[in-house]
This record gives structure tokens, sequence and C-alpha cells, in this order.
């Protein structure tokens, strides 16, 4: 376990990532509806010791009742349009949502339009555009501290 | 018995497996593959009468999500495949698609399709007694976007987005499969580079999935230093991913007849380096968590799959592999650059969590091994052989870092008449529904995570 601690801190100083310079946080409430699973694997390393934006205050929370942004990624299928209008309902106002990736922002979405309900802004009003196939976990940090400086 | 549920009985008692099911159209017919020892892939016609088919389920468990989705999305009824659940159809009645579970003290805890974590949406309904599991349905398909039947009409070559896109955790699997299937109806053949140039990005997209599922298996334990680690090597491997080919999923890096893939010798010399201290920093950090005691404790005994329930679920990948099942589409890829492949297999392969954490290991090192030897020389583009015979369908099976995923394409012309995908994922989902019975509902996240099912190409 040491070992695994001072790796990881070896690597942290190797990167050597920016201090924050702000004091505010933002809780993000992550839903995927309908993707290929490239902006999960992607939002998944924004965690990790190359990106750590859990440095400037941003993390993923369990629940959208904790949530000040909704986090979307797909091109919004029929079968998550309800779960997706279910979590937005459930958190607390004032509220934000930002749209994750192509498909959620409508751009070159392959399935049947008789599956489909999307993109993110047919359903709601979308604060943020984080577009790419998938965006990469910088993209994705950069976004998420844009939104937090302009709405903080 | 019908001649179709002779014949199935027969092909199975041969040498041959159950590789998938789907049917062409809502009048049918419906097809059925199986794959044989050397990876040729039988695609069998089975006519459809007054809209149904006999059911193969009771000889085949592993089709009973085939012929469920062909009912959903196609109408077709399965004669015997008593009750028919809703696969892909989601119904809301509960008693539809759930198993009941009676008795005193059984409640239900209903999960998803949103979860806690990022992790994709797909919704689970436990059957318990206190906190131990009895039943798992798994209602997933939410995020069916109807890839498929969005292919339909596409050029030949220009289908394999549709596949690709089905999930970018196989992408390259997906694309492969797809382009193998085409060639194969066009009677064109993948010669030595072509073959070795697919099996360089089968083997990176192995490498960083396997990082990712050992990160993943860690974070299901809350070991967060052993999930970070591994996590800051599965960035590594998405990084040196687009180094070579522009796309930290490889995505647009498979086609149809040829390969664009260029390594010349610097950047060949510049690859091996960054695989070589992947290599050591994978194996640092796993000699790491076999010392960590509280990890370790985690494992054993946990989502326990049998070598005989796994063959007759269908498993397939390191899952099956965990349990004894020895084998692996690798073996029988004779288009692929896989000469003298032999799947690794655990002395003790007893099935359950650290089995398949363990099975990751042993392929991450035997992936490190081959794309060392498949990059011993630049890379230039080539083209697949003109030769064979044209034909109507093609059909082929390709390991991904999931299991066996096959691919089978009827075409109309030039064009894609009908495309069907069965991923590993697909065929695993029925294993861990049974890996999590009789285990404790706090360890199901656990559980989940030494599978690592993709849900993108499963939904499709």
């Amino acid at each position: 376990m040491l070992t695994l601690l001072r790796d990881l801190r070896r690597l942290r100083r190797a990167i050597a990532l920016e201090r924050p310079d702000r004091g505010r946080s933002l809780a993000v409430r992550h839903v995927d509806a309908g993707s290929c699973n490239g902006c999960e694997h992607e939002l998944i390393l924004v965690s990790s010791p190359y990106t750590d934006l859990q440095r400037f205050g941003i993390g993923i929370v369990a629940s959208p009742r904790h949530a000040d942004v909704l986090l979307v990624t797909g091109p919004v299928t029929t079968r998550m349009r309800e779960p997706l209008l279910v979590a937005y309902a459930a958190m607390p106002e004032p509220r934000l949502v930002a749209a994750l990736g192509d498909c959620a922002l409508g751009c070159n979405v392959l399935g049947m339009g008789d599956e489909l309900v999307g993109p993110v802004e047919a359903l709601l009003s979308v604060d943020a555009r984080i577009p790419g196939c998938p965006p990469s976990p910088d993209t994705i940090a950069a976004a998420l501290l844009e939104l937090l400086d302009s709405h903080a | 018995m019908s001649p179709y549920r002779d014949h199935v009985q027969a092909a199975l008692e041969g040498d041959r497996t159950f590789a998938g099911l789907y049917a062409v159209a809502s009048r049918g017919p419906v097809r059925v593959a199986f794959a044989r020892i050397d990876g040729t892939i039988d695609v069998e016609t089975v006519e459809v009468m007054d809209g149904a088919a006999p059911s193969i389920v009771d000889i085949v468990p592993a089709a009973g999500w085939d012929e469920r989705e062909a009912h959903d999305l196609y109408g077709i009824r399965f004669d015997g495949h008593e009750p028919l659940r809703p696969l892909v159809h989601h119904d809301l009645d509960l008693a539809s698609w759930t198993v009941a579970v009676q008795g005193r003290d059984a409640y239900q805890v209903a999960v998803g399709p949103i979860h806690a974590g990022v992790i994709e949406s797909g919704h689970f309904r436990f059957h318990l007694v206190g906190e131990k599991i009895l039943h798992v349905d798994a209602r997933l398909f939410h995020k069916h976007r109807g890839l498929e039947r969005a292919a339909e009409g596409a050029e030949l070559d220009d289908g394999i987005r549709y596949v690709a896109r089905a999930c970018a955790a196989c992408a390259v699997t997906n694309g492969v499969a797809y382009a193998q299937a085409v060639e194969q109806l066009l009677g064109y053949r993948a010669g030595t580079e072509l073959a070795r140039a697919r099996t360089v990005l089968l083997e990176l997209e192995r490498v960083w999935s396997h990082l990712n599922d050992i990160s993943a298996v860690c974070a299901g334990t809350g070991l967060a230093a052993g999930a970070q680690r591994f996590a800051g090597l599965t960035e590594r491997g998405r990084r040196l991913n687009a180094e070579i080919t522009g796309h930290r999923f490889l995505f647009g890096s498979v086609s149809v007849r040829g390969s664009r893939l260029t390594l010349d010798e610097r950047a060949i010399r510049a690859v091996q380096r960054e695989l070589a201290e992947l290599r050591a920093q994978a194996t640092s950090g796993w000699r790491e968590l076999l010392f960590n005691r509280s990890f370790q404790d985690r494992l054993p005994g946990v989502g326990v799959v049998r070598s005989r329930d796994a063959r007759r679920l269908g498993a397939t990948g390191p899952a099956a592999r965990a349990s004894g099942i020895e084998e692996d589409a690798r073996t029988a890829s004779p288009d692929l650059g896989y000469d003298a492949f032999v799947p690794a297999v655990q002395n003790r392969a007893l099935g359950d969590a650290q089995g398949r954490l363990e099975q990751r290991h042993l392929e991450l090192e035997q992936s490190f091994e081959l794309l060392e030897a498949l990059l011993d020389r630049p890379l230039a583009p080539s083209a697949a052989e003109n030769g064979g015979a044209a034909r109507q369908l093609g059909a082929s099976r390709v390991e991904s870092p999931r299991g066996a995923t096959l691919c089978v394409v009827e075409r109309d012309g030039d064009r894609v008449a009908r495309v069907h995908l069965r991923t590993g994922s697909y065929a695993n989902w029925p294993v861990v529904a049974h890996a999590a019975a009789g285990n404790m509902l706090p360890d199901f996240p656990l559980i989940n995570k030494s599978f690592e099912l993709c849900y993108a190409c499963a939904d499709r």
C-alpha cells in the first residue's frame, strides 16, 4: 500500500498539475441517455491523476438531489427520456444542464429516428455544450471549469 | 422434435458451439449461427411458419436473449420458450419481465437505470431476503438506438460506422468483425500485413480495456489508490492510441478491404518504448495489488460461476476462461495475426471475482507480448486481396476484451440488407445475473465490475 501511494505521489509530481486558484465548487450528476460508452470512459478519467478535476472542487455526486449540474451524454433514446426528466426534476434550483459529446448535441447521430428523442436541448435548456466524439478528459475539465467560472 | 431442433442438437454434440440467433425481417426467416473450431461460422436458416419458429432455448440456454430480442424487434414467436419475457421492450407490467420470487421476507430492490457513479444506463431488479440476493432480473436496452436497422441500406464499406460506433470500448473488435464479414461476402481476404495491422489495433484495445477493468475492480472494493494507479495507466494507454491512430479509442482506424495504419521505423521505436514502460508500470502496480491483503480478501468466493454453468449460459472471454473454459476466438482467427496463439488459463479456475481479475492480468501480459512481436517492423497501408467467390452473407467472430463477438452481414447488391452484432457483453450479461445470485447485495457492484461489460454494444 505504501508503495502504491508512493508511486502515485511520484506520478503527481511528474505531471505537476497547476494548483487551483478558485475557492468554489460544482457538484455534477451524470446521466447516460444512450451513449456509446466513450463519453463515460473519458468522464471517468477526468478524475485520473492526469486531470484530477476534484482539485477545483468539481466532483461527481451520487444523486441529482445533490447536484448543481446535470451532465448528459448520448442522443437521448426514447427509453431514457423519462429517467432523464425525473433526474432533472429531482435537482434543487438553481440548476444547470451540460450536454457532453457530439451525440448529446445532435451531431452525426447514427441511430433510428423512432428510437431517439434527442438532442438534449429538445428536452432541456442547455447551459454548456461540450463537443467531441468523445471529448477528451482535458476538454471536459476545461468546459466544466468554464461553467463554474461563469455561474458560481 | 422438429428437424431444426434435431439439427441444433447434432451440431452441438459435434464440434460446433452456438454463436448467435437473429431474425432477418418480421416475416422471418430466423438465422442461427454456429462456430467451428477452425473459426468458420455456419449461418443456417430457420423458416418461420405463421409467425413462429421452434425454440431451442431448452437445448441452448445461451440463446435465451436472442429469441427474446427477435420476438421484441421482429414479432417472431418461439414455440416452447415459455414465458417469452420482453427484453428490448420495456413493458411497464413488472410481472411480465421479472421472475416472481415469493415467500416470507422476500422483497425487491430496484436499481437504475441511472446509477450513482459514472456508469452506463441499465436497470437491475434484485429479489432479496435480508441482504442476500435470491435472483436478479436485468432490464437493459435503455440505450437501444436501432443501430442495426439504421445500417440497412448503407453501402457495404460504409456500414462499418454503425457497428464500430455501437460501443467505444469494443470499436476495433466490432469494426474488424464487420470488415471481415463484408470481405467474406465480397470474396476478399486479408493478407499478412492487413492481418498484422488489425491485430495491433485489437491488442491496443485490449490493453487499455484490461487496465481500465483492473482499475474498476479496485474501485468496486473501495481501494482508491489502486483505482487511481490503474486509471493513470488507462490514460496512458489511450494517449498511446491517439499517438498511433489519432484517436484515443482508435475510432476510424479499421476499414473494409484495407488499412491506412502507418508506423515508420521511428514511430515503431517510440511505440515499443511506451509499451515497455506501460508494461513495467502495470506489472509493478499489479504486484502492489497482490500484496494488499485487505483488497485481496474482498475477492475470493464472490460472484462464483462454475465451469458447467459458464458453458450452459454461453459465457465468453475472460469471464469464461476464469471459470476454466479454454476458449478464445483468437485461436480461430485465420485472417488475423494470432498464429500459434494459446489462451491464457489459470491453474485454479474458480470462476470468482478474484479469478476474473487475475485473468485480466494474465491476458494483459499476453497482449504486451503479442504487441512486441507484431511491432517488430514498420507498418504500411495495405489492402485485402480479391480472389474468392462472392456470397450473399458473410459472418465473422473476433475476440473482444469481453469475449467472442459475432458480426453477420447480409447484402442486397452492394448495400447492407441486414447486419447483426452479437458482442461478448451481450453473451455475458445473463452470466452476471447468475453470478450475483446467492451473494450479498453490497457485493453486486464488485461482481458487476469483475465482468465490466458494456451496455452500449448489448443495447445497440
